[in-house]
């Protein structure tokens, strides 16, 4: 009696071996996928990365994949533009448009904004619409206005395409090609466009950079009348806010109202960072403002006079007043924020 | 039927279940009186819509409680989250979880979509109906990967109830004019609410379109016996002239600019119901056939 037990046992187990070793002979069939996790740092002063940097690490064939999705001019229904053709390298990955130019000349509602940073950033978007970047590719891929195509047709086309399926294997361990793995890798792309070597950071860092007199009371007045919005590392304290700038003619635009709903948020709009600002021109939500100039012209002789403007302008007569030499100072100053390195110059 | 019945069974790949699916087709003779037919009417005030462009004779006017006349164009809606009750009170949901098995855009211009039938519904007596005016904010994604072909009706070219800029789907589009200088009047309604509040990384605080409607069935829908039909009535008077709020349109709230924001809440709880006070809006049922 006391035998069969174990004997039972045996035989399930050469049962339980046998149907292994058959499968064994499949197995060997899947290659095992190495794939290094890509170090990033947080820079000198900057803010902690935002919760998907975590949940989506950038990893070396994520990355390639990303960069190469970002680049493709698939992901448009006709094949004639790609991310990368409103997100040029050599102007921040913004571009010089007024408003986004889509597919046959289509265009958009908005100016493109730079994506630089994205890892830092808490809110996407000139109203924050997104929150989590993973879920932003989508949003240019269908927008008939931007690549008016759609997932399934983009994944179509990778699919016939072997270089791909060999690079969402290595980036997703083997799991082929899939609308995840396309917004995972694209984001951990924008994770990697880290800008944080300009001049002003060489100052600030003590290494080696110094400002020219102009600069350095370009950064005093940008202190005084700038930094309670344009704060942080980032030079955004990311908060909406109605500035009074010219209003979008567009019945679509409401700024964050139109996600919020609340009048409060009419016509607010995330404040945007300065970094590189001097590559992004135009400037504004719809770019109103060709040149930096004309931006702080505007702010000096008084902005719109709105229900919900920003308490630091309505409390100073709905303007901020500027000498012309201040200007001078504060465009020197903001010259420094650009990064050559990360705009390939 | 057959083909439907074998490709459902086909995404959990149960050999025993197409087995079963074969046998239960062979008396396919028989006929089916396990569906349910919806039959959507849109009205103002109780009679049909007809759509027409600004100086089209043929469409049907209303007038608004603040006297302003008016007319559609276009009128499309989105329902999903069927779920019929039983007598007994039990919830018989229908493909709640698949906008393509369970979901439809109600398109006024399209006859086709009128009816929605709903298949191999358990025999019995059901005296209620409950549905969604809208996508439920879990489904709400335009996941065209879970749901090709729900997204390709609703994102069709003449459809247009893609929402790209939120990911969603809109959840009513209606076009038309009002006063008698024909001035252009436009709703869209969408949910840009996305996440919860408890997390805070993805939580974005936006507005929920998405309304549950409830409707007691005046006399019982015998599923079984019968293949019985409801009849829904959509009164779209209570757009402008709804139990919750009264709406005087200006060039302010009749085109995009508000109603894709601030003034969207008045529209959607009058057609759509408040969710508390208000479970039907601008629902009703006319008639159960059997
Ligand atoms: C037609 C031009 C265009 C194309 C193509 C385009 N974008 Fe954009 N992008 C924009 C505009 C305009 C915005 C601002 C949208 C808004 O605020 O509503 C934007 C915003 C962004 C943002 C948010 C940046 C920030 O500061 O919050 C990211 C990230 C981004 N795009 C990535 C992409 C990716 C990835 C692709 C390709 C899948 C892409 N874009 C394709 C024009 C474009
Ligand atoms: C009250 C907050 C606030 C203050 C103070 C402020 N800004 Fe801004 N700034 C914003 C917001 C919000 C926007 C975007 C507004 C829009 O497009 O409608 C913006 C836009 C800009 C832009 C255009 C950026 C782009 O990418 O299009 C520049 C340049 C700029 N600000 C520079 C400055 C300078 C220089 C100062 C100080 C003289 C300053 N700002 C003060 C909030 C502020």
């Amino acid at each position: 009696m006391k035998l069969l037990f174990p004997m039972k046992n045996l035989i399930r187990s050469l049962i339980l071996f046998a149907l292994f070793s058959a499968c064994s002979s499949e197995d060997t069939v899947l290659v095992s996928y190495e794939n290094p996790e890509l170090e990033l740092n947080v820079p000198f002063g900057f803010p902690d990365f935002n919760n998907s940097v975590y949940t989506n690490k950038p990893t070396k064939y994520g990355v390639a994949l990303g960069e190469k999705l970002f680049h493709d001019t698939k992901l448009s229904t006709d094949n004639s533009i790609s991310c990368a053709s409103c997100h040029i390298q050599e102007n921040a990955f913004a571009d010089h448009n007024a408003k986004g130019i889509g597919i046959e000349g289509r265009i958009g509602l908005r100016n493109t904004p730079p994506v630089q940073n994205m890892a830092f950033m808490k809110v996407f978007n000139w109203d924050g619409n997104i929150r989590v970047l993973e879920n932003q590719p989508l949003v240019p891929i269908i927008t008939h206005f931007e690549m008016d195509s759609s997932i399934l047709e983009v994944m179509g086309k990778l699919e016939e395409d072997p270089e791909y399926i060999e690079l969402f294997n290595k980036a997703f361990n083997g799991e082929g090609i899939t609308a995840d793995g396309i917004y995972k890798s694209i984001a951990q792309f924008e994770y990697t466009l880290i800008s944080a070597n300009s001049k002003y950071d060489q100052v600030i860092r003590e290494a080696g950079g110094t400002f020219t007199e102009t600069e350095a009371l370009g950064y005093q007045v940008f202190q005084d009348k700038c930094i309670s919005c344009h704060s942080s590392e980032l030079f955004t304290d990311q908060s909406f806010r109605n500035i009074g700038f010219p209003l979008n003619p567009d019945h679509e635009e409401a700024g964050r109202a139109r996600v919020t709903g609340l009048a409060e948020d009419f016509m607010r709009f995330r404040v945007p960072s300065l970094r590189n600002i001097a590559h992004t021109a135009p400037y504004g939500s719809f770019g109103q403002f060709e040149t930096l100039r004309a931006v702080l012209d505007y702010f000096d002789n008084g902005v719109l006079d709105v229900e919900n403007l920003d308490p630091i302008l309505k409390e100073n007569n709905n303007r901020i007043p500027l000498s012309e030499a201040e200007k001078d100072q504060l465009i020197a100053f903001m010259q420094t924020l650009s990064d050559s390195e990360f705009i390939g110059k | 039927m057959k083909t439907q019945t074998i490709k459902n069974m086909k995404k959990y790949l149960l050999l025993p279940a197409i087995a079963l699916a074969f046998v239960s087709c062979s008396d396919d003779d028989v006929p089916v009186a396990n569906d349910v037919t919806l039959e959507f009417n849109n009205t103002f005030k109780g009679q049909t819509i007809v759509l027409g462009d600004a100086t089209s004779a043929e469409a049907t006017t209303n007038t608004s409680v603040e006297d302003q006349v008016h007319h559609f164009s276009e009128l499309k809606y989105v329902i999903s989250n069927i779920i019929l009750v039983k007598e007994d009170g039990t919830e018989i949901p229908y493909n709640v979880n698949d906008l393509d098995e369970g979901a439809i855009v109600i398109d006024q211009s399209k006859e086709e979509t009128l009816e929605y039938v709903l298949n191999d519904i358990p025999t019995d007596d059901y005296t209620q109906i409950i549905f969604g005016l809208g996508v439920r904010s879990d489904l709400n994604t335009l996941d065209e990967v879970s749901n090709p072909e729900f997204y390709a009706e609703a994102g069709a070219n003449d459809t247009q109830m893609h929402w790209e800029w939120g990911t969603g789907y809109r959840f009513t589009k209606i076009e038309g004019f009002y006063d008698t200088d024909n001035k252009t009047l436009s709703f869209h309604s969408g949910s840009t609410v996305e996440g919860t509040v408890d997390d805070e990384s993805s939580y974005i605080p936006g507005f929920d379109a998405y309304r549950e409607i409830t409707l007691d069935l005046p006399s019982m829908a015998k599923v079984g016996e019968h293949s019985p039909k409801i009849v829904i009535e959509a009164d779209f008077d209570a757009l402008l002239s709804g139990k919750t709020n009264t709406i005087l349109l200006d060039d302010k709230n009749a085109t995009p600019s508000v109603h894709t924001s601030v003034s969207m809440s008045k529209y959607v709880d009058n057609i759509g119901g408040d969710g508390t006070n208000d479970v039907t809006g601008m629902f009703s049922i006319s008639k159960v056939e059997n």
